[in-house]
């Protein structure tokens, strides 16, 4: 497992904090564009997603790995499928916990 | 005759005569002391006066009432020692004679608030002594002590509305020791009714009682009537007593049959003003004299029964004795104006954070709306006999929510009121006393046949409550303590790792433990997954005995039948592990099928048939390493001289990983807590 470059957990609200840096979030797909993806985050927020998505078509949830470059948007590298079951809650405690108590286990 | 008090005693005890064992009378009580509490009272032969302190084994009669301004009381046990030139008395044992008197004689007072106590003297002249059965109540109410201070408490009598009034006795003819001379007179006068005490000599040193007032033969039983007593002061040493307490429960008849032959016993709780509780029992002859005499909520005197230690298992009142009635036992209903003071039912709610760490089969009172109310589902018990369950959702102030288990009747009657009244989204206030605590899933509390449920009660907690609700509670969510698991399954899961299994002895005891294990299967025992079974119906299930071969054809023993095809059941051996240890476990068919993917028929034939082992293997090793939520079946069962804990696998369910993760960041939300 590739370690040496680690992305911070984070969604809507926690993206702010963690400009400039890389980061991972799932969201799910409202507007596809050519070079932007307009999703919403597990905490009901629009973010937009910049960069080139795959070719394969998108479903409902992706997750983005990428660099934050502002508090509202991240600069994707990584796109990943995650289909269109998706627990958006578990998830978003999953993001709460990661920089909160738990941030030690995480990065 | 008036009492008289022990003349000159004052003088007598100061001149070092400790043998006098004198009536005086208490006229004032201080509490002196600021790190230990000591008291001080002034006493008077009716002459003279004189300070006396109080041993500390004592404190509890002032503190109790047993002792107040006004008392007579006789000097038992004392001494004098001299202090700082004065002469200090102390007293060590003493006995309240007259809970209640006015001022005797016209002792020289000192320097107190005793000055007030002549001025209230009222019609009733000091020297009249006229028959009170009701003497001392509430000598526990300071207040109006203070209002009459030392005034013998006649007005403080007269507006007490536990006073017994003329009501009371009229029904005790009996107490009357009509004495020509002057002995017990009743007072039916309306100048002075019953507010003037009488001596009633209750307790009596058992040789030479004071002479003064006996003025009427040989000392005979004791016809006057006990005093009434705080319920907390009673004990069974206490000698005659009396209570006026309301009923706050009353028991089912029950019939009993045991080594001395068939009978009935009932029981009820009493409350008296002070908050005190005890429960009283009849048995046999005793039920029928007051089974129909005691209701729920009206006030009763009772008194000449036994004290015995109360039955904690049944008992659950604050009171360490309990009341037995005899034969010699009286109850008499009270007027209702008497039992004013008198609370209707005594709680001490809990709020349900408070719950989560109470122990498991503590009786405990708790308050909070219901939220949500279940359907009954018949539950058959261990004795074969079936009851209903009921569900209860309620919730607090204090942002948690628990589940309430009505049984039996409460199902029907309570049950159905609160389901009307949530259907219409009436969320009432419910007041559970002496609920049960239990920890089957998570901590709930259940009813018992003590229990009583009050839907909407009229009193301040379900004020507070309702008008919490209506502005908050409504709509924030409560936490409940009441599940360990997000209901995915069935209700009743009990959440464990497979090294609790054996860290807490599950299955040791006489039930089978059921658990719920997350876990992994790591390895399966290849040499017999099934068994051949009988495939014969017996009524409408299969025997699925294993058969036995006789020649080309199988045998079975519980049918005696044979028959030529036998069926395949799966008898799987497996390893689980999770992160904390492993264990072997054994799955029967349906939950076999369910991890092998096959039916057990096919992958027999696989192996004998077909001979197939690489095949065989493909399929066991294309099963392992697959994680199931198992329901286990967990029980230790004797073979041949050992036991061992035998693990069966009941259900095996994949994951369901929303569901999973819900309850995983559940129980990351509990641990955070420690």
């Amino acid at each position: 497992m590739d370690t040496s470059n680690p992305a911070i957990l984070v969604n809507g609200n926690l993206l702010p904090t963690h400009v400039r840096k890389r980061v991972r979030t799932v969201i799910q797909v409202l507007n596809s564009d050519r070079g932007s993806v307009i999703g919403k985050s597990t905490d009901d927020q629009q973010l937009v997603i910049k960069g080139s998505p795959p070719s394969t078509p998108l479903t409902k949830f992706v997750e983005v790995i990428g660099i934050a470059d502002s508090d509202k948007s991240i600069q994707a590298e990584i796109w990943t499928n995650f289909g269109d079951n998706f627990d958006a809650s578990s998830f978003n405690q999953l993001c709460q916990l990661a920089n909160g108590e738990y941030q030690h286990l995480f990065l | 005759m008036s009492i008289n008090l022990t003349p000159n005693s004052i003088a007598a005890i100061n001149g070092g005569d400790l043998n006098l064992k004198p009536l005086v009378q208490v006229l004032d009580i201080k509490q002196i002391g600021t790190s230990q509490e000591r008291y001080r009272l002034l006493i008077s032969d009716s002459v003279s006066t004189h300070h006396a302190m109080l041993a500390t084994q004592l404190n509890d009669r002032v503190k109790t009432g047993r002792v107040k301004k006004g008392s007579v009381v006789q000097l038992i046990d004392y001494m004098c020692s001299d202090v700082q030139n004065r002469r200090i008395v102390v007293v060590l044992n003493m006995e309240t004679i007259v809970l209640d008197c006015d001022i005797i004689g016209n002792p020289k007072l000192g320097d107190m608030t005793a000055q007030k106590t002549v001025s209230n003297l009222n019609s009733a002249q000091p020297g009249r002594s006229v028959y009170d059965n009701r003497g001392n109540i509430q000598s526990f109410r300071p207040a109006f002590n203070a209002q009459n201070p030392g005034s013998n408490n006649m007005q403080g009598l007269q507006t007490n509305p536990l006073l017994q009034s003329q009501g009371m006795q009229g029904s005790r003819p009996m107490l009357m020791v009509p004495n020509g001379s002057n002995g017990v007179l009743r007072s039916a006068t309306g100048k002075n009714n019953n507010n003037t005490q009488t001596y009633a000599p209750t307790v009596q040193p058992a040789y030479q009682p004071p002479p003064s007032y006996r003025n009427q033969g040989p000392i005979m039983k004791n016809e006057a009537p006990a005093r009434v007593i705080p319920i907390s002061a009673l004990n069974p040493y206490q000698g005659r007593w009396a209570i006026k307490a309301r009923v706050t429960a009353k028991g089912d008849l029950r019939r009993y049959n045991n080594a001395k032959g068939d009978g009935k016993v009932f029981s009820f709780d009493l409350l008296d003003s002070d908050g005190g509780e005890i429960r009283a029992t009849c048995f046999n002859a005793v039920v029928d004299r007051f089974y129909d005499v005691i209701e729920v909520g009206r006030v009763y005197l009772i008194s000449k029964g036994g004290l015995k230690p109360a039955q904690k298992n049944f008992n659950h009142l604050k009171n360490e004795w309990e009341i037995f009635l005899e034969a010699a036992s009286t109850v008499d209903l009270c007027p209702e104006e008497d039992g004013g003071s008198i609370p209707q039912q005594q709680f001490d709610f809990k709020p349900i954070s408070e719950i989560e760490s109470a122990e498991n089969n503590s009786i405990l009172d708790i308050i909070g709306i219901v939220i949500s109310v279940k359907p009954s589902v018949p539950i058959l018990r261990k004795n074969g006999m079936e009851t209903q369950r009921r569900t209860v959702g309620m919730k607090d102030s204090s942002g948690r929510s628990v589940e309430l288990t009505l049984w039996g009747d409460f199902c029907n009657k309570e049950g159905q009121n609160l389901q009307e009244l949530v259907d219409s989204e009436m969320f009432p206030v419910l007041a559970v006393k002496a609920g049960k605590v239990s920890d089957f899933t998570g901590k709930s509390v259940g009813t018992i046949s003590s229990t009583q449920l009050f839907i909407n009660p009229d009193i301040p907690e379900a004020h507070v409550l309702s008008d919490w609700f209506a502005r908050i509670g409504q709509n924030s969510a409560a936490v409940s303590i009441s599940r360990d698991v997000v209901p995915s399954g069935s209700k009743n899961e009990i959440r464990k790792t497979v090294s609790q299994i054996k860290e807490e002895g599950l299955g040791r005891s006489d039930k089978p433990d059921w658990v719920t294990v997350k876990a992994t299967i790591t390895y399966f025992k290849l040499d017999s997954f099934c068994y051949p079974a009988c495939p014969l119906m017996i009524g409408d299930r299969q025997c699925n005995k294993k058969a036995t071969r006789s020649g080309t054809r199988w045998v079975c023993d519980r049918c005696s039948q044979e028959f030529d095809e036998c069926d395949y059941r799966y008898l799987l051996q497996f390893q689980i592990q999770d992160h904390t240890g492993l264990a072997w476990v054994t799955a029967f068919q349906e939950s076999g099928e369910e991890i092998m993917g096959y039916p057990a028929k096919e992958v027999y034939q696989l192996k004998h048939e077909a001979q197939d082992e690489a095949r065989l293997s493909d399929v066991f090793r294309s099963r392992v390493f697959y994680p199931y939520l198992f329901r286990l079946k967990i029980k230790e069962e004797m073979y041949a001289d050992e036991t061992k804990v035998k693990i069966t696998v009941v259900r095996a369910d994949k994951i369901d990983y929303s569901s999973e993760t819900r309850h995983m960041l559940d129980t990351i939300s509990r641990f955070r807590r420690y």
